[in-house]
């Protein structure tokens, strides 16, 4: 099946053809981000000056006849937590104000390379904690579907931005859910590749063995066309492996026979609208020929805890940096080194932050360590294998993304457990290192999106996303997605 | 069970200062944390250290000396600084 839903190629033929430079194009961006983000808070940082430099560089080899890269001149915009060299990056936290790196993530000079053109960068939950992006210090990031709910967390200003029609893609990280449950929330595609096929060199860390950068973006294709911009081996990120297989090549395969699992314990407690949209995907799975493989991973009633566990154990290590020495926020008052590090922590992260690095701590100290930290690692061996028994009779695993759809303004942090337990269908594949995409499957009763959720084995993502290429060619113009009118139309 | 004192030692080896009016509620919320965390206990699962999510081997590049940030581009970020280091008040 072939769709011609890609907003990155239609920018690349409107500059291409002439009839849009690439300068105009960027300028109604940031005219729309002008108009659009006091609603949506999307972006904590619009990077102007280097949007039009960039604009200029791609119209100037326009100009001359070359040939454009698929990404130059195309408008995007990077998470906060992701370096840019000379632009402030924040993670949307106290702590790192003014903080401006003096090197790029590697994503972000790949995308560089391409001449790809930053509009900014996006909101984010303080140092990518929480589902609501609303523990930014900035507060949180809107959903374009319905401004009284949220986007989403931790990548919400990244997915509200694309669904706005603010940014043609956005980079966000996912470290147990956070670009595929706001992707979700906002009904755009999310895509978390497997651990180790994106280079983290750059990403401000939470929990190094969770991380993972992928884009959200208006369409399947425009998923992997960015996905193969980015997958690289890279020299200053060991864990990066370099697989070469080309997603956005691979989107044209029949489905026919291939074996889609449904891991039953995926659907135990979600909203009934979520519920009867699964229910319609799968039968138009079964339409375009797949078969449906009814399955069981009991194990993953752990992966909850296992992942608050070690993310947060993780974390604590990893923000143990923090200290008002080298970068980012310090105290002006205090007596000594110890009272300048305890106040510049307590002063310059927010509270989510601060209950994660104590249970973190907590989980790590001595006389605890063996009864949460190793039993946790553990039970993550338990659940990657648990996974592979599936891989073993399926190709890929079909679920929702979230239980629910976008929660209102200020629900999630009335109640701490409550809100970890909504990201349970998507952190046993940070767990396991799995990739997986979200795509836009259906509505709520209250026009709010719903997210259909496709987990591939390891390195499989040309799998996945020819799954969710042939079902968003099958649902898109019967009612699965619904333009938001705002921003730049494309 | 999380008690107050769980709590400030936790804030001690983090280097955070815990509100006193803020050390009950943060207790009882560590309290429930802690005990959804407890639900692994019953898990059974064999004694093996884990070592890795799919097999992945690092992958080194060649242990040669390129060039590196400059002490002027590493010290940039710093609020106080001094000949090149950075400048840290005396313990007391």
């Amino acid at each position: 099946m072939e769709t011609n839903f890609s907003k990155i190629k239609a920018a690349g033929r409107l500059l291409s053809s002439k009839q849009m430079s690439c300068e105009e194009l960027t300028k109604r961006y940031l005219a729309a981000i002008e108009k659009e983000n006091k609603t949506l808070n999307a972006y904590v940082r619009v990077t102007e000056e280097q949007a039009l430099a960039a604009a200029k560089k791609a119209d100037e080899k326009i100009m001359r006849g070359e040939v454009l890269l698929p990404l130059e001149g195309i408008p995007m915009s990077l998470k906060d937590n992701i370096s840019t060299k000379n632009i402030e990056t924040t993670c949307c936290s106290k702590i790192l104000q003014g903080y401006t790196p003096i090197y790029n993530a590697t994503v972000w000079e790949l995308l560089q390379n391409q001449n790809a053109v930053l509009l900014g960068k996006t909101n984010m939950d303080e140092f990518a904690m929480g589902s609501s992006s609303e523990t930014s210090c900035f507060g949180g990031s809107m959903n374009p579907h319905h401004t009284g709910h949220v986007a989403g967390g931790s990548s919400g200003g990244a997915a509200s931005c694309v669904s706005g029609n603010l940014a043609v893609f956005g980079l966000g990280s996912d470290t147990g859910g956070s670009i595929r449950q706001p992707a979700s929330f906002c009904g755009v595609v999310g895509l978390k590749p497997t651990y180790g096929a994106v280079s983290r060199y750059g990403l401000i860390a939470y929990a190094s063995s969770f991380d993972q950068i992928g884009p959200i973006t208006a369409c399947v294709e425009d998923a992997a066309l960015v996905f193969d911009a980015i997958a690289r081996q890279d020299p200053l990120d060991s864990t990066s492996q370099g697989k070469k297989e080309s997603a956005s090549a691979s989107l044209t395969k029949e489905l026919k026979g291939m074996k889609i699992g449904i891991v039953k314990e995926y659907f135990e407690g979600i909203d009934k609208d979520v519920a009867a949209a699964m229910e319609k995907a799968m039968e138009t799975y079964r339409h375009l020929g797949a078969e449906l493989v009814e399955c069981s991973i009991p194990e993953l009633k752990y992966g909850l805890p296992v992942y608050y566990i070690l993310a947060c154990a993780e974390a604590s290590s990893n923000l143990g940096r923090y200290d008002g020495i080298r970068y980012g926020y310090k105290v002006p008052h205090y007596e000594d080194i110890n009272e300048m590090i305890c106040k510049t922590r307590s002063e310059g992260f927010g509270a989510e932050v601060k209950h994660r690095i104590l249970l973190g701590t907590y989980v790590l100290s001595a006389g605890y360590y063996d009864a949460y930290y190793k039993k946790a690692q553990n039970l993550r061996g338990v659940i990657v294998n648990a996974f592979q028994r599936v891989f073993d009779a399926c190709d890929v695993i079909l679920a929702p993304t979230v239980p629910m759809t976008a929660f209102e303004r200020g629900q999630t942090q009335k109640d701490a457990v409550k809100t970890y337990q909504t990201d349970i269908c998507t952190v046993p594949v940070n767990i396991a290192g799995l990739p997986a995409v979200s795509v836009p499957c259906g509505f709520d009763g209250k026009g709010l999106p719903i997210g259909l959720q496709l987990i591939g084995n390891h390195f499989q993502e040309a799998v996945i996303l020819n799954a969710a290429y042939q079902f968003e060619g099958a649902t898109r113009e019967n009612g699965a997605f619904r333009s938001v009118e705002m921003g730049v139309a494309l | 069970m999380v008690t107050r004192e769980d709590v400030l030692q936790m804030a001690r080896l983090s280097k955070l200062y815990i509100k006193e009016e803020e050390l009950d509620a943060l207790t009882r919320d560590m309290d429930n944390i802690i005990a959804f965390a407890e639900t692994i206990s019953a898990a059974q699962c064999e004694q093996t250290d884990f070592d890795n999510i799919s097999n992945l081997s690092n992958v080194l590049r060649e242990d040669v000396v390129l060039p590196s940030y400059s002490r002027e581009e590493i010290l940039k970020n710093a609020e106080s600084q001094d000949e090149g280091y950075f400048l840290v008040k005396k313990r007391s």
